[in-house]
């Protein structure tokens, strides 16, 4: 799927495009500066819009809820940084979302969505769990940690390879698979926690609860240090993890390529491109960083895997990762933010009753709102869309119909 | 009581009725080339939206019209995104999900109370044909909204058939929408109007969920069942009896959650949770059917000319 959200889909038209009309968006060449300025502004403005709107309806609902908007700002504002625990619990949930989106932003260069964070997290928390219970106590956490990590990172790569290798080799469309594969993902977690013979702990008494015995203390994520914070070691791993995509994307020939296939894979397979593997291991690499993201929620307190684990997480993280618009310091400030938000939202249902669902109300208005308003934002709108659930591997996208605009 | 052959079809055919409802409306959607993932949305808006309208009246039929209403309202948020504004159709599909959940997990705390009686619908034993053995019980033994609503997914099919004009033009508008707009239908209005229908039938699809079969509401009580629906039209071939058997076949994996355990087999819950999302799976990979999306599926259209 070519999202228009992306600035990918917006510049260089692809073979085939039959050049029809030019940009739809009322672009304004000879209208005064500052309406030129104005339009240029707008993939800044329009995101920034839709997030004041989303505010705005979310102040409504928190009034509806019974909480002034003074009350509710107080709130929030005291979860997001109103303690040194608080700022510390928002850069964890910051470190998480960053992880699932630097993997969706991998694999959207390759123009693959991966919808599948959530799954991903979960395979991926279970594979963690199975090295950080079965390693003995004595051994030491320069080799537990980054074998848990690793064995996070195979199990994310391994449930997105499922979808990877359904788009490449039978042509079915990502988007649907890894969103199937959510609910598996999910059903392969709750499962490995309610059978003692996977990775339940000793069932005791009746009151023994569905979830895995404690990892190793060695298979803990160290804290970072800071005064009274509880911020983890994920903080550092996922700024790495953005600044490493980051470099592969910008810098290197393989970030080169993926950009060739996310653009036009019939080109890009007529430049000798691997286009096939590298569609492949687009998506599996989302998955990996997906999965090292459930390792990190299982190896940060209370360091068990429970059902609620990967919750909401993968939703996040696309969030993230579509409002990045392909650009790693843009996904860092917005996992950032949205971290915080995330954190502020559970005080606000503490402190002052409004139900935490809040604030994935904000996100999807923020959602709905840039990609509802893409026309205005991305110039080519009108473009060679393949169908949404077969994908173009077979390369018989250049002997499809151009796009449905009347000749 | 031992569950028998019986009681499976019944669970099967009570659970995959709402799938069925929700696909066929998903299937003219598509024909018409907008690909609506918001099903799940709709369907859970329109359970919520229903048992508060139950709630709040007393009445049943009052909470259907309000699980109607909140379905057609996420489809006309759908339409205006998909067809008007021509945003990306999965995304906000996506989105709409995630605002339905996120809405409806919040306005439950705050309209809805724990454990008050919901009007709901008992089922109606249809006299003779509710005897016959095995399949007489599962077929003709369900709720009167259940029978209406199979009513209207038949006339539904016979509406929009390929006989119909209607049927021509949704077709038309999904195939090749800038020949159907050269000769006259209105690409738009007709992809509005589908996008509508798949909002009404979702939301009454979550009303017969949360009225005729649950009897309450809980947070994300659809769980994924809207997605089966996009994907029972894809297993069937976009074709109106196909996506019934698909609908069906999903309605009796999801059955074996409750029938097995029941029946003392002793498998995981979390494998027959599973269960229907792998056979999802297994149909989108093209294993079960082979067909042809319509060429118009997930594409905006724009006449040339028009000012964008």
């Amino acid at each position: 799927m070519t999202a228009p959200t992306s600035t990918t889909t917006a510049v260089v038209p692809t073979p085939g495009d039959d050049d029809g009309p030019a940009a739809p968006a009322p672009a304004a060449p000879a209208g005064p500066a500052w309406r030129d300025r104005l339009l240029d502004a707008r993939p800044v403005l329009v995101p920034l819009a839709a997030v004041l709107g989303a505010l705005a309806v979310s102040t409504g609902l928190a009034a509806l809820a019974g909480a002034t908007p003074a009350e509710a700002a107080t709130a929030l504002w005291e979860g997001m940084v109103g303690t040194p625990y608080a700022i510390g619990s928002s850069l964890n949930v910051a470190a998480v979302l960053l992880l699932v989106a630097t993997g969706f932003l991998v694999a959207h260069r390759a123009g693959l969505v991966n919808v599948g964070g959530e799954g991903q997290i979960a395979v991926g928390a279970v594979a963690a769990t199975a090295v950080g219970t079965s390693l003995p106590s004595t051994v030491a956490a320069a080799v537990a940690l980054p074998l848990l990590l690793l064995a996070a990172a195979a199990g994310g790569a391994a449930w997105a390879s499922i979808a990877a290798w359904l788009a490449v080799r039978r042509g079915v469309s990502e988007v649907i698979t890894t969103l199937l594969l959510n609910f598996v993902g999910v059903a392969v977690l709750v499962l490995s926690i309610h059978e003692e013979a996977l990775l339940r702990q000793p069932v005791t008494s009746s009151e023994t609860l569905p979830q895995s015995s404690p990892l190793v203390d060695a298979a803990h994520l160290p804290l970072l240090g800071l005064p009274d914070s509880p911020a983890t070691a994920a903080v550092v791993l996922a700024l790495v993890g953005a600044v490493v995509g980051s470099v592969v994307l910008r810098r290197t020939a393989t970030g080169v390529r993926l950009e060739a296939v996310g653009r036009s894979q019939p080109a890009a397979r007529r430049l000798g491109v691997p286009v096939d593997r590298l569609r492949f291991s687009a998506l599996t690499t989302a998955g990996a960083t997906s999965g090292v993201a459930g390792g990190v929620l299982v190896a940060s307190v209370p360091y068990v895997l429970d059902e609620g684990l990967a919750s909401g997480y993968g939703f996040s993280g696309l969030v993230v990762g579509l409002l990045a618009r392909g650009s790693f310091t843009a996904a860092v400030g917005i996992a950032a933010a949205l971290g915080f938000l995330v954190s502020g939202g559970i005080n606000l249902q503490l402190a002052a009753g409004v139900p935490a669902s809040i604030t994935q109300i904000a996100e999807s208005l923020i959602i709905l709102g840039v990609a509802g308003t893409a026309i205005w934002t991305v110039r080519r709108t009108t473009r060679t869309r393949r169908p949404w659930w077969r994908s173009r591997t077979t390369g018989r996208t250049a002997a499809r119909p151009a796009p449905e605009v009347a000749p | 009581m031992i569950p028998t052959l019986t009681d499976l079809l019944v669970a099967s055919i009570a659970l995959a009725v709402p799938v069925l409802v929700a696909a066929s409306g998903e299937l003219v959607g598509e024909r018409a080339g907008v690909l609506t993932m918001s099903v799940e949305g709709m369907m859970l808006t329109g359970a919520f939206a229903s048992v508060v309208g139950a709630t709040s009246s007393g009445s049943a039929l009052y909470g259907v019209a309000c699980g109607a209403v909140a379905g057609l309202l996420v489809g006309v948020l759908q339409a205006v995104l998909s067809v008007v504004l021509r945003a990306d159709q999965i995304v906000t599909g996506l989105a709409a999900n995630a605002l339905a959940l996120a809405g409806t997990t919040f306005g439950a705390r705050l309209l809805l109370e724990r454990g008050a009686p919901v009007p709901g619908f008992s089922r109606v034993e249809i006299p003779l044909l509710a005897d016959i053995p095995v399949l007489g019980p599962a077929l003709f033994r369900q709720t009167g909204l259940a029978y209406v609503l199979i009513a209207v997914v038949v006339l539904l099919a016979i509406l929009t058939s390929r006989r119909t004009g209607w049927g021509l033009a949704v077709d038309a508008v999904g195939e090749d929408a800038a020949s159907a707009d050269r000769s006259g239908i209105p690409v738009l209005q007709v992809r509005f109007a589908a996008v509508l229908v798949v909002g009404l039938l979702s939301g009454l699809a979550g009303t017969q969920l949360a009225l005729s079969e649950v009897h309450t509401f809980t947070d994300n009580m659809t769980a994924g069942t809207g997605y089966l629906a996009v994907v029972a039209v894809i297993a069937g071939s976009w074709r109106p009896v196909g996506v019934a058997v698909a609908a069906v076949v999903f309605g009796l994996a999801q059955a074996l959650q409750f029938t097995l355990p029941a029946l003392g087999v002793d498998v995981p819950f979390a494998l027959l949770v599973m269960l229907p999302y792998v056979l999802a799976l297994l149909a989108v990979a093209g294993f079960v059917s082979h067909s042809r999306p319509p060429a118009g599926l997930n594409t905006a259209f724009v006449r040339q000319g028009r000012a964008a």
